[in-house]
């Protein structure tokens, strides 16, 4: 379950070619994307309690489970 | 049920939108308060009674028995910063009160951080919390409370 959250998210912010770092944070992934533009905002909302763009650096608030979710994605890039 | 949350350290307490991070000011991951605390050494402790479930130096879940849970997040951007030393186990039982880390403000606000400490009920609706504390708390002291 959690991988697919994993997935979803990891597509939203424009697939993993475009993810240079990604780390959990207590309850935010922190990440830097190479284009912001290919990162769907709406579409992770739908994944997220919120989220933050500032420049490249995407924060995609998760909850708790940031740890967790931020790992099944490293494992995927 | 209703959720007493007490204060997990001591200084001026602040609402949450005077957090310089969206995530908190906005309430992205629920409603609360924050404490500013003064400077020096600042010891936080545990919230509310229960798991220690989430432990970071600069950040930490307590989740109670109820299913609750209490994020005490020690100031903004601090991830990393040395100025945190941690008095606890992730996973540990811990009843409120209990020491979990102490935060050198001096330290944070030295770097150009602001050390204001949001104390977040995970997953509440905005404004969900009530009986907001006002003005100094000490560690203890009643916070807000949250019905579920």
């Amino acid at each position: 379950m959690a991988d697919d959250r994993a997935r979803a998210i990891l597509a939203r912010l424009g697939g993993a070619a475009n993810v240079v770092e990604i780390e959990g944070c207590i309850t935010r992934l922190r990440t830097e994307v190479r284009d912001p533009g290919l990162v769907d905002r709406a579409a992770l909302q739908k994944h997220a309690h919120g989220v933050v763009v500032a420049g490249t650096v995407v924060q995609v608030v998760v909850g708790p489970e940031a740890d967790m979710i931020a790992d099944d994605i490293g494992d995927l890039l | 049920m209703t959720v007493h949350v007490t204060a997990p350290l001591a200084g001026r307490v602040a609402p949450l939108i005077a957090v310089p991070d969206p995530v908190f000011a906005e309430q992205m991951l629920g409603s609360g308060l924050a404490i500013e605390p003064p400077g020096g050494l600042v010891e936080a402790v545990a919230p509310i009674s229960g798991t220690l479930a989430k432990l970071h130096p600069h950040a930490y879940v307590v989740v109670g028995d109820d299913g609750a849970g209490v994020l005490v997040h020690l100031g903004i951007d601090t991830v990393g910063l040395g100025a945190f030393v941690v008095h606890a186990e992730e996973g540990a039982q811990v009843t409120a009160g209990r020491p979990v880390v102490t935060m050198d403000a001096d330290e944070v606000r030295a770097r150009g951080l602001s050390a204001i400490c949001p104390v977040v009920l995970m997953d509440s609706a905005p404004g969900g919390t009530h009986a907001h504390a006002t003005g100094e708390v000490r560690p203890g002291d009643p916070l807000f409370t949250w019905d579920a």
